[in-house]
């Protein structure tokens, strides 16, 4: 079993399936990182996540464009958050139950109306399915071991590592990051020097659905090609270790989605090899125990002066 | 403003909210379906027709009620656990090996013994987050969520490989109960089990707990003002424990009761979100442990709605979780009590502006 995987790792087969399995985490974190920034944690990303899902595949099929349908599963996911902000920032309502909320309202909604749209309840496939498309680099793709690595991968793959880099500007280089960081840190001290602290929130929030919209999109038009209800399966939390686990840092981010999403690939070649020993639910907790862990690491460097006091 | 008048103003505000989702939620099946008024009888009037639906209401509440109940202690104590999931997992795991595997016995030993199995599995499985936050700050939100996952796929692997029944096939179960472990119903011919008594008095408990002991006043008041607490000579880090081990007794015995009272047996993936429902239950209640009660049955009424309006019309039950999540955010939109009380003290002080 163990020759198998080697053999997978060795002729790429294992990258590539990192790299399909890598862009809803890493989208859907990064979503995560800008809210957790900005101090109003959106653990709604999972329900913003469907809504994209849903919305993309519907317009996409229905316009035969994936390019509209990303466009419209952005917008319905940014829509959401955007609501998710005026009842947190403006009814009060406790921004960890808010999130909560469009976690449940993100597995009605999309469920509702694809059996009012489409007479299902469990999943939709187009009759003309649109996708994403692979971006094929030309000649590069001729080389054996480079063409494997570069080439062929799903262009919301690229969208993803590009957008990470993004972040990165926008957190790091920019007045508009500087000020998020500050109404996350300090929102009282921010408040002081005469930053919008509920403005900032609310584009932090709005943000999130951004990117939860991205990977929302990739889910339905480019992993698959059809919507399933609750097809995010915990990605929307997984996003949310990931922002602790990469210290709430752009690429710290990647880096843990990277790792996320190895595990994942992992358990799908162990799975599909015969002979095998390990049983999956093992290889798919380590993420889960190597969050908590990182929890308790970043918690420790952050409070090592008053811990054990 | 007396306190009196405070409840009344909450009790009207939660009234309102949840008239204000029914109404969006009556107003879509106006929109989506050709035959809006056998939706709403479907959903809201036929669960209490029959003597079967509204025994499966009772059913439906008795899970609710104690993770409801379990999120009340936590959210009360000001710790933001969502590990409920997860410790009905492990909760229900304990329970139903000593439900299975303990040997032959009366039942009033057994059950009891089941009981006590379950509550220690959930407590064990809260202790770990509360220790991880109390000693090294680890944000519980996500390592309650972390941990849920790690339940789930744990007990899945046990049934699969460990302690599956042989004739289970493809769906992986423990082998069958035995009889001395089994909650029978309530009384013959009605189909609610006796899991719903242990249910109310679990409620009464936790009310007895947090409002009549001393132990249940350092949970609010580090609730409430965990520096005035500690100002006290309140251990914050004892009360924070605390809580969250017994949130985690309480998920872990409503996981069991589903086992030895319900399924009669311990299925992979039974549970399907009970403890994310408690939130909801939990936050409806306005995290009393009384009014989880009501609570948790009206949220299973909805779902028992939900269900027959499904079979016998043409709008799906997922537009009951919709009403659900518009409860939600309504109930805890504490702009619109705050808007509520402040007109109180203005017409109580005739109109004019009151400072507060």
């Amino acid at each position: 079993m163990l020759s198998s995987l080697w053999e997978q790792t060795i002729n790429l087969t294992l990258f590539v399936i990192l790299l399909r399995m890598m862009p809803p985490i890493l989208l859907g974190a990064l979503g995560g990182l800008m809210t957790d920034r900005a101090g109003v944690i959106n653990i709604g990303i999972e329900g913003l996540m469907l809504v994209s899902a849903f919305t993309s595949i519907a317009a996409g099929s229905a316009t035969g464009s994936w390019i509209i349908g990303i466009a419209a599963g952005v917008l319905a996911a940014m829509v959401v958050s955007y609501a998710m902000a005026f009842f947190s920032l403006k009814m009060n309502v406790d921004i960890i139950v808010t999130g909560f909320a469009v976690n449940i309202f993100g597995a009605g909604i999309t469920v509702l109306m694809m059996s009012i749209l489409y007479d299902s309840h469990g999943n939709y496939v187009p009759e003309h399915p649109v996708s994403i498309p692979n971006i094929v680099i030309p000649f590069l793709d001729q080389i054996p071991f480079i063409g494997k690595l570069l080439s062929g991968h799903n262009l919301m793959v690229w969208i993803s590592i590009l957008a990470v880099v993004f972040c990165y500007f926008l957190l790091y280089h920019t007045p508009y990051g500087t000020h998020l960081r500050a109404t996350g840190e300090e929102p009282s001290a921010a408040r002081s020097l005469g930053i919008s602290v509920v403005r900032i929130q609310y584009s932090a929030l709005v943000w999130s659905g951004f990117f939860a919209g991205l990977a929302g999109s990739y889910l339905s038009m480019g992993m698959t090609s059809m919507f399933v209800r609750d097809m995010t399966a915990g990605t929307g939390f997984l996003a949310l270790a990931v922002v602790i686990f990469g210290n709430r840092n752009p690429f710290g981010i990647l880096a843990g989605s990277a790792v996320f999403a190895l595990a994942t690939a992992m358990t799908m070649i162990i799975e599909t090899t015969p002979g095998n020993v390990i049983p999956s639910q093992f290889i798919k907790m380590v993420p889960y125990i190597v969050t908590i862990v990182a929890l308790v690491v970043y918690a420790i460097r952050k409070h090592r002066k008053t811990l054990f006091t | 403003m007396n306190q009196r008048s405070a409840v009344y103003l909450d009790l009207l505000g939660i009234l309102l909210a949840i008239v204000a989702a029914l109404v969006i939620g009556i107003l879509v099946i106006f929109l989506v379906s050709d035959e809006p008024v056998a939706a709403l009888q479907a959903l809201l009037i036929e669960p209490f027709t029959t003597l079967f639906s509204f025994g499966s209401i009772l059913n439906r509440m008795i899970p609710l009620v104690f993770t409801g109940l379990a999120i009340v202690v936590v959210f009360q104590s000001g710790v933001f656990s969502m590990g409920a999931e997860g410790q009905l997992y492990i909760g229900a795991l304990t329970g139903a090996l000593a439900a299975v595997y303990l040997p032959e016995m009366s039942p009033w030993v057994h059950i009891p013994l089941v009981i006590l199995a379950a509550l220690i599995g959930g407590a064990l499985y809260g202790f770990l987050p509360g220790l991880l936050k109390a000693y090294f700050k680890a944000d519980e939100i996500v390592s309650t969520l972390m941990f849920n996952f790690i339940a789930t796929l744990f007990v899945s692997y046990l049934l699969n490989y460990v302690f599956k029944a042989p004739d289970s096939g493809g769906f992986a179960r423990l082998p069958f109960i035995q009889e001395s472990a089994r909650l029978g119903p309530i009384f013959d011919g009605f189909p609610t089990h006796a899991g719903f008594l242990l249910a109310l008095l679990a409620a009464l408990a936790v009310y007895l707990l947090l409002y009549k002991t001393k132990t249940g006043y350092e949970l609010r008041t580090v609730g409430k003002n965990p520096l005035f607490a500690e100002y006290g000579g309140i251990k914050p880090k004892k009360v924070l424990i605390l809580s969250i081990v017994i949130s985690g007794a309480l998920a872990g015995l409503g996981g069991t009761v589903e086992v030895i009272g319900l399924h009669g047996t311990l299925k992979d993936n039974f549970s399907a979100g009970l403890g994310f429902d408690g939130i909801i239950v939990s936050l409806l209640a306005r995290n009393h442990p009384i009014a989880v009660l009501l609570s948790a049955f009206f949220y299973a009424y909805l779902q028992v709605g939900g269900q027959i309006m499904q079979a016998n019309s043409d709008v799906p039950r997922d537009l009951a979780i919709i009403i659900q999540a518009l409860l939600v955010i309504f109930v805890s939109s504490q702009a619109i009590f705050a808007y509520l009380k402040q007109r109180k003290l203005m017409s109580s002080r005739g109109g004019e502006r009151v400072a507060k």
